[in-house]
């Protein structure tokens, strides 16, 4: 497997805080990758330092090899990097369509979308901010389905989400790394559905690596019962 | 008579399209930044006095002169704003609050430093950039050439707005980055560049503006700026939203304002025409500003709560120096206790400030309107002016008039109960306006009034021990305001309005409180800062000075009542020490720099003193938490237990 974008020995501080103490985590190419740990473990903050809208305070990002350290956030976007947050991940003022022109040209484009998430077809007109949570989540997630980039972060997608739409978005994203050959990184609480066929996983504890490997490692659940 | 109907329009055009102009540019920087640029009219004014200074002072050519002004200088202020205050404030994901200090900040810098290079006294050598010949245009009207020009430069400049956020990619990136900053980032939309763009665009319009308006007046570093943001109006009445409202409003509110002058009513409504007809920017903007409670369609915002760090704000030792400091001028020669005498009194409005801004966090920019309220009823009251009541001893009428303008305080209060950001801000500065201009400046309200010290007080230090005396009380007030129910009450409500709804605190009421209560204590402030001078002086309390005052309070830290106090010992030591204009240029400063120390200077000193003194607490526990019993035996468990664990 070979590396598509890392964090090597990185830092984050927020003020006097630390988040994240000299991390090493590597997303392998073409794959799908997990990142668990509870609330404050890191995880967003390891998935912000990659799409580049914290400042590592130590350490790199390479991506590809390439030391990407210094690079803008929307450089990086341009470059094939899409990250979805968890929170504020749509343009509350724009229309379910308007979301899509921004990533699309053509109205073909979008069909990916439609296939993940068969409900968006009804709300092209609707405005983003009158949407339910679930749906912006589908919503924000389609935008970096639909965006051509290779390399997809995603904070915590499934959340509030009802568990059998929670279970279909894992199932999209585990289907875009296995078939369409997409750099797929989800941080989610817990290794839940299509999550579990996750090349590999990375359990982050208090800001630092607790366990990398594959799931189905003998350490995995020993070392993350946390 | 018809003609004279065109001409006037014609007149009318010339003000509405510079109006038109303030407008396109407002918006277009908000819609770019989500910034509403109060600084707009300074950077008005100080391209204008440039463009004097180059042509009447260095004898520049006007085309080169004006050339360098429009075109390098205007967007060069625009540039320098972003990159050095606005672009760190948005790339921390500041609020609506904090932006506004920050305009502010630029404002009275401005405004400031005008005053140290220019001068306070007015010019009316402007040159202006086009000849005033008349013109014969098709059809037989004559039409003065630069009217036409500026009519010609609206035009311009609105259609090139429409056409590039049409028909490029600019307009999609601005909808975008306005709507939510870091996501569009992650779209791989290059956010700083159109904020640039935005402010650069925004800072040319308000140069244009500047150029054109000051020929028709005379040009001093209060007026201008203060007619600009007047024609805020405009761009509010288009809800910070469309470019031809903007441009119809404002040619519209310009020809009115013109024809007005042509109407003759009886003599009992001709000082109310006149007062309209001279302020009809303030009217439109008092009608936008209630007909629109939610500008720029934002609602639910984080109000002032950001402009406090909800952490200690006070200190012994701080207070200690402050009553040495205050104690001293009691020693001083007559001519500085005499300027001393403002201290106290300013103290006490800037306290006002400090309960409605930082301990009920609706951010209140009228603050010297009702400073000038309590001055002036207190010098009606002792004159027997008051609407038929007989002369007042003064020490009657200082606390008649403090009750009289407290209840005024709903005049800002009602409006604050669904208005939050930046629209109760326009809302408080929108009357704050409208007081200074329909009542301090009119004759029928000011006209033979005497205003003078409490008897056996007329000595100044007797006045001021006086005043020293209020300003404990006044600090005492506001003290039992900052503790117990009633001040957790204000907190919740500052935080986090819906969530202290629901926890029971009956919002609209507090608010009403807090602005009767601010309402007050600046009414008392304003009416010892008019016994002070022993005359109500309007300047005193004019609406840019409000300005000045709240910037200082949140630079000094909003919830600070001895904050207050070393900003009313700042603004006037620095003025009378130095000179005028030195404290605006340092509050300015320290305002636009206050994104590097959230919370305001006073905080920012004690909590590093903290850091630096104190052993750090443990994981768990506030630094300046105060516990119980319970909690310090649970605090003395929690430190052992990590002490021992990994």
């Amino acid at each position: 497997m070979s590396v598509e974008i890392e964090l090597r020995g990185a830092r984050v501080r927020y003020g006097p805080l630390e988040a994240l103490h000299g991390v090493d985590l590597a997303m392998p190419s073409g794959r799908l990758t997990v990142l668990l740990g509870r609330n404050g473990s890191g995880r967003s903050t390891a998935l912000h330092a990659l799409a580049g809208i914290v400042p590592l305070s130590g350490g790199r990002v390479l991506w590809r090899g390439e030391d990407v350290t210094g690079l803008d956030a929307f450089r990086r976007a341009r470059r094939g990097l899409a990250l979805v947050p968890e929170q504020r991940a749509v343009f509350g003022s724009l229309t379910v369509e308007e979301h899509f022109a921004l990533v699309t040209g053509d109205v073909g484009g979008r069909t990916p979308a439609f296939e993940a998430f068969p409900a968006l077809r009804g709300l092209l007109k609707r405005r983003v901010g009158t949407l339910s949570g679930g749906e912006q989540r589908m919503v924000a997630v389609s935008l970096a389905l639909l965006s051509g980039a290779g390399v997809l972060l995603l904070d915590e997608p499934g959340q509030g989400l009802a568990p059998a739409a929670a279970a279909r978005m894992h199932q999209v994203l585990a289907e875009q790394a296995a078939d369409g050959g997409r750099t797929v990184v989800v941080a989610e609480q817990q290794l839940r559905g299509a999550l579990r066929g996750a090349a590999v996983v990375h359990v982050l504890r208090r800001g630092s690596v607790a366990f990398t490997g594959e799931p189905a490692e003998p350490g995995f659940t020993r070392r993350t019962r946390w | 008579m018809a003609s004279l109907t065109v001409d006037l329009a014609l007149a009318g055009i010339a003000v509405g399209s510079a109006a038109a102009l303030t407008g396109i540019g407002l918006i277009v920087t908000y819609r770019a930044t989500g910034v509403l640029n109060l600084a707009h009219g300074a950077i008005a004014m100080v391209t204008a006095y440039l463009l004097r200074q180059l042509v009447v002072v260095w004898h520049w050519p006007t085309g080169a002169a004006a050339a360098l002004c429009l075109l390098v200088v205007a967007p060069g202020i625009g540039v320098v704003l972003d990159l050095l205050v606005f672009r760190p404030l948005a790339a921390r994901g500041a609020g609506t609050a904090e932006t506004l200090v920050a305009t502010l900040g630029v404002f009275v810098l401005l405004v400031g430093a005008a005053f140290l290079a220019w001068g306070g006294d007015a010019r009316a050598d402007v040159p202006s950039l086009v000849s005033a010949r008349p013109v014969t245009l098709p059809g037989g009207l004559s039409v003065r050439l630069d009217t036409l020009v500026q009519f010609g430069a609206v035009a311009v400049v609105a259609l090139a707005v429409a056409a590039v956020t049409r028909w490029t990619r600019i307009g999609d990136e601005l909808r975008a980055v306005v709507d939510n900053r870091r996501l569009a980032v992650l779209r791989g939309i290059d956010a700083d560049r159109v904020a640039a763009v935005g402010w650069a665009f925004g800072s040319f319009t308000a140069g244009l503006a500047g150029v054109l308006l000051a020929p028709y007046l005379r040009l001093d570093p209060y007026g201008l700026s203060l007619l600009v943001l007047e024609t805020m109006a405009v761009a509010v009445g288009a809800g910070m939203r469309s470019l031809p409202a903007a441009v119809f409003t404002a040619l519209v509110v310009g020809v009115a304002q013109s024809e007005l002058t042509a109407l003759h009513p009886t003599a009992a409504a001709q000082p109310l025409v006149q007062a309209v007809g001279a302020n009809l920017f303030v009217v439109a903007l008092l009608v936008s500003v209630f007909v629109l409670p939610r500008i720029g369609g934002v609602g639910a915002e984080r109000a002032a709560a950001a402009l406090t760090r909800g952490r200690r704000t006070t200190s012994p030792v701080g207070w200690a120096a402050c009553a040495v400091v205050l104690l001293l001028p009691l020693g001083l020669r007559a001519m500085d206790l005499y300027a001393a005498l403002q201290v106290p009194a300013l103290a006490i409005v800037l306290l006002s400030i400090v309960v409605v801004t930082g301990y009920g966090g609706q951010i209140s920019l009228g603050q010297a309107g009702y400073a000038g309220l309590g001055a002036l009823f207190a010098a009606m009251l002792s004159s027997g002016t008051f609407f038929g009541l007989p002369p007042l001893d003064e020490f009657a009428a200082l606390p008649l008039a403090v009750l009289l303008v407290a209840p005024l305080g709903l005049l800002t209060g009602w409006p604050a109960i669904r208005r939050r950001g930046l629209a109760l801000a326009l809302t408080t500065f929108a009357l704050g306006v409208a007081v200074s201009r329909f009542v301090f400046a009119q004759p029928f309200f000011t006209s033979g009034l005497v205003l003078n010290r409490p008897r056996g007080l007329s000595g100044d230090r007797a006045f001021y021990v006086f005043e020293l005396a209020l300003l404990t009380a006044a600090l005492l007030v506001v003290r039992n305001l900052h503790r117990g129910r009633l001040g957790r009450a204000l907190a919740a409500m500052r935080d986090h309005e819906q969530g202290a709804a629901a926890a029971g605190v009956p919002v609209p009421r507090l608010k009403l409180f807090a602005f009767a209560v601010g309402a007050a204590s600046a009414a008392l402030g304003g009416a010892l800062l008019g016994m002070a001078g022993r005359a109500f002086d309007p300047a005193d309390f004019d609406p840019v000075r409000g300005l000045l005052w709240f910037a200082a309070v949140v630079v000094m830290g909003a919830d600070s009542a001895l904050g207050a106090v070393l900003a009313a010992g700042l603004l006037v030591g620095l003025d009378t020490g130095t000179h005028e204009g030195v404290s605006a240029l340092v509050v300015g400063v320290l305002a636009v720099l206050l994104g590097r120390f959230p919370g305001g200077l006073v905080n920012t000193v004690l909590t590093r003193r903290e850091e630096r003194g104190a052993p750090r607490a443990g994981p768990l526990v506030a630094p300046d938490a105060v516990l119980t019993a319970e909690g310090r035996r649970v605090r003395d468990r929690v430190r052992s237990a990590s002490g021992r664990g990994p």
